[in-house]
């Protein structure tokens, strides 16, 4: 026994049970490599292979739960990039029941191609809980679940991973000679490596089907698949060099600022003010009533902003719900709107559907374009050419600039404050919007009765 | 602001995956946490997302992911396993209406039992809960803090209309709580991974790759995580568990109080509701009602303390929650002396503080 694995290790392992073997290859592999014991973590998954944590006494050990060891693992070699001294080899212990619930990790660990080594212990079939097969047990494998036989054609895990990218992928039987090295291999190579070790469960494998060592090879023929050599040996950059490359490369992004907004105070609002702006999806309404909102900050009011779109963003209705305040605003519902401005019939649709129109008084104000069917809805109304006259794209906005005309509450300068948070190519289009708006309320003799 | 908030208290780990209303603090970290030195990554699931958190913060990073009622179900083995191992990581669970896939844009507090009962063995899951874009940034450091202070995983509960309402916070008046590290075990010290003293104590952390050996285990341990069937050592460990959060709840839990002296009704609200819960006291007192206001910050350990400084003559309490059956009164119910409890729900909806007047009223009207 080596100083890797324990001189007094009581091996937990039923008699002639694979695992045995796996973990002295293990060591010896270890020794192969002299790694630095503080160097490895441990990572085991839960079944009879995840009995090796205390085996091994100066190793990190990580103990885990059923099928998730290499997610574990993952996680802790990827915060190891941050660390400028970081070596940490993960090395993880996994059935093949383990491989089945967790494959994703799998895939996922060999797509990123993190340092990770992962050990598929394949015996066929779930020892610990009593011998059931997996996804792994071969076709008339007979277990405690498929008493006459395994129908199902087994998972070719390293086919698998090879779509996955995996840049080190071999396959080998627990009694031949040379695992150790093969496993030294995995271990050393930078990036996400696995090797597959077929392997026998005496305790149910053994019991219920005739299997010898050479059976062992018989079987991974059966299959067509090649044992000992490294089936995959690919090279590609690892997290860790990627990571490293974007850092010395400013491929990172810059970290924002948060927005602050050039104060010029002078709104007029005594008390709460609530507004609803609905239109079409892809028709900035949102981005309108955000404008809305920054230029009441800026005139010294609190604000608060709610979005709302069909499931599926890019289509149907849009809609923004404003409330605008002298005070800091706790209640944010829209049961009685102030202002409701409509801008599409998507959103007029919406309006109506949602309840919001039902919420309106005689003292709301309805900023509608002129082509809508008026709704049935209380309170004063305006309808506005919107749409033909500053365009789709602009028609929330300049309703929202015609209603400031009609009933102000905000200075100008605060308009000019709002449009200096938008990227100066923005900016030009917003005001062509807010100008046509202004002109719009000012042909507008005075709000309408509704009909 | 969840965002913001798990910068300043020291996230360097994130994992995510898409999940509407979480989304945002995914992207925000997604952005900004390698801009800050941090390493921001996307997982295949929820599964993933916190293995990889848990993962990361056994190597000795502060980590936190973020997600709704679905992927929370995902995790919940996951966040066992941190409770378990000891492990510091911050969850962001903002609810949205269940259950299943539920309404991904409607705003609900349906989440307070999943999020504090998920573990098996009754354990008190420190949960905090914001009401506001103010108190995500403030809460979230608190969570931080708690979650290293104690080597355990916290829960920081909003929902959809914390998460993703845009509202103007002050920046003169922010509450920046002081960083806190999970205490580390000295140089050359003997490692006991899960040693304590007195039952209350938090295991000194070593790091997985640090010199001090890691023995780390989900399953049931002693104090130096050597796996033991049911032992009275393993008993020891199970109850530390519990006993170390106990010993610190008091410190822990925080709460927004508007006390009126000679009140006979005690408003209790949290999260969102909280905020319509507060414009409705103001409009009762207006109305020469005498209402006391108590917004538990931290959902548990239930405020205890400040619950009995607030129950102080009083007669009735009214919880205010946006859950179908009173998931937090049903729990306050015990800690109340007999007091009469009496529920405002709703689901689907914010609760108006209209609604919380008219209970109130009808309370009066009795
Ligand atoms: C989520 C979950 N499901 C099921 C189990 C029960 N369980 C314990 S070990 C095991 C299977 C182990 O089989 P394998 O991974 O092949 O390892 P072996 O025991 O053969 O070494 C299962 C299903 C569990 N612990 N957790
Ligand atoms: S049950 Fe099977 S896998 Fe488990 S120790 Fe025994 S032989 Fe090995």
């Amino acid at each position: 026994m080596s100083a890797y694995l324990a001189p007094d290790a009581q091996l937990p392992y039923c008699r002639g049970c694979g695992h045995a073997s796996v973990v002295r290859q293990l060591s010896r592999a270890f020794e192969r490599l002299q790694l630095p014991p503080r160097s490895v973590a441990l990572t085991t998954d839960i079944g009879c292979v995840g009995l090796a944590d205390s085996l091994f006494p100066y190793l990190h050990t990580v103990h885990t739960t059923h099928g998730r060891s290499t997610a574990f693992a993952t996680g802790m070699a990827l915060a190891d990039v941050l660390f400028e001294q970081g070596s940490l080899k993960p090395v993880v212990m996994i059935g093949d029941g383990g491989a089945m619930i967790g494959l994703l990790h799998l895939v996922h660990a060999a797509q990123l191609n993190v340092d990770v080594t992962v050990l598929v212990h394949n015996n066929f079939l779930f020892g610990m809980t009593g011998g059931q097969h997996s996804a792994l047990t071969p076709v008339e494998f007979v277990t405690a679940t498929t008493p006459t036989g395994n129908y199902v054609p087994p998972l070719d895990l390293l086919e698998l991973l090879r779509a996955a990218h995996a840049g080190f992928l071999a396959r080998q039987s627990a009694t031949d000679a040379g695992l150790d090295a093969l496993i030294a291999e995995a271990i050393a190579f930078p990036g996400f490596a696995l090797v597959e070790i077929l392997e026998l469960c005496t305790a149910y494998g053994t019991r219920w089907n005739k299997l010898t060592g050479a059976k062992l090879k018989e079987i991974a023929t059966l299959q067509g698949y090649a044992l000992g050599k490294p089936e995959a040996s690919l090279e590609r950059p690892t997290f860790r060099e990627v990571i490293r490359h974007q850092q010395q490369n400013s491929h990172v992004p810059h970290a924002t600022r948060p927005e602050v907004l050039r104060q010029v105070e002078g709104a007029t609002l005594a008390s709460e003010l609530r507004l609803v702006v609905a239109g079409s999806a892809g028709e900035r309404v949102q981005s309108a009533a955000g404008l809305l909102a920054r230029a009441a900050v800026a005139a010294g009011l609190y604000a608060t902003q709610k979005n709302d779109n069909p499931v599926t963003q890019g289509t149907g209705f849009s809609l923004s719900e404003i409330c605008l305040s002298p005070r800091p605003i706790e209640y944010t519902g829209m049961e009685q709107p102030d202002v409701v401005i409509v801008v599409s019939a998507d959103g007029l649709k919406e309006l109506v559907a949602n309840g919001t129109l039902a919420g309106t008084r005689p003292e709301t104000l309805l900023v509608m374009d002129v082509e809508l069917d008026v709704p049935p809805a209380n309170g004063r109304l305006v309808r506005l050419p919107l749409r033909q006259r500053a365009t789709p794209q602009r028609a929330a906005l300049a309703a929202i600039a015609a209603w400031q005309a009609l009933a102000p509450i905000l200075p100008p300068a605060a308009w000019d404050a709002a449009l200096e948070t938008l990227p100066a190519d923005r900016r030009g289009e917003n005001i062509t919007a807010l100008q046509a708006g202004r002109e719009l309320a000012e042909c507008q003799s005075g709000p309408a009765k509704p009909t | 602001m969840v965002a913001e908030g798990a910068l300043a208290a020291g996230c360097r780990f994130f994992a995510g995956y898409p999940i509407t209303p979480a989304s945002e603090i995914y992207e925000v970290m997604m952005r900004e946490l390698p801009a800050r030195g941090g390493l921001a990554l996307s997982a295949p699931d929820e599964i993933s997302s916190l293995c990889y958190c848990v993962g990361a913060s056994l190597r000795g990073l502060k980590a936190m992911t973020a997600t709704s009622g679905p992927g929370w179900a995902l995790m919940i083995e996951t966040f066992q396993y941190a409770l378990m191992t000891e492990t510091p990581v911050v969850i962001a669970l903002v609810a949205r209406l269940g259950p299943s896939t539920g309404g991904a844009t409607q705003g609900a507090q349906g989440d307070v039992w999943l999020a504090e009962f998920g573990t098996s063995g009754g354990y008190t899951v420190p949960v905090f809960a914001p009401s506001t874009a103010a108190e995500c940034y403030e809460l979230t450091i608190h969570a931080f803090n708690w979650s290293e202070r104690l080597r355990t995983p916290v829960l920081l509960l909003s929902d959809k209309e914390v998460g993703m309402t845009t509202e103007v916070v002050d920046d003169d008046a922010l509450a920046r709580p002081t960083r806190v590290d999970r205490a580390r075990i000295a140089e050359g010290e003997k490692p006991r991974p899960y040693g304590f003293n007195a039952p209350g104590d938090v295991p000194a952390f070593a790091e997985v790759g640090g010199e001090a050996k890691v023995t780390a285990t989900g399953s049931a341990h002693d104090q130096e995580g050597r796996l033991r069937k049911n032992s009275p050592e393993v008993i020891e460990v199970l109850s530390h568990l519990q006993q170390k959060i106990e010993a610190h709840a008091e410190e822990m839990t925080l709460a927004r109080t508007d006390l009126e002296a000679g009140s006979s009704y005690l408003l209790v609200s949290y999260g969102i509701t909280a905020r319509a819960a507060r414009q409705a006291t103001s409009a009762l007192r207006r109305d020469g009602a005498r209402i006391s206001f108590l917004q538990p910050q931290t959902l548990f350990p239930i405020p205890r303390r400040t619950l009995d400084r607030a129950l102080a003559g009083v007669k009735t309490v009214l919880v205010a929650e946006e859950n179908l059956t009173g998931q937090y009164r049903a729990l306050l119910a015990a800690h109340l002396g007999g007091r009469r409890i009496v529920g405002i729900n709703k689901i689907g909806a914010l609760i108006s503080p209209a609604e919380i007047v008219q209970a109130v009223r009808n309370e009066e009207a009795r």
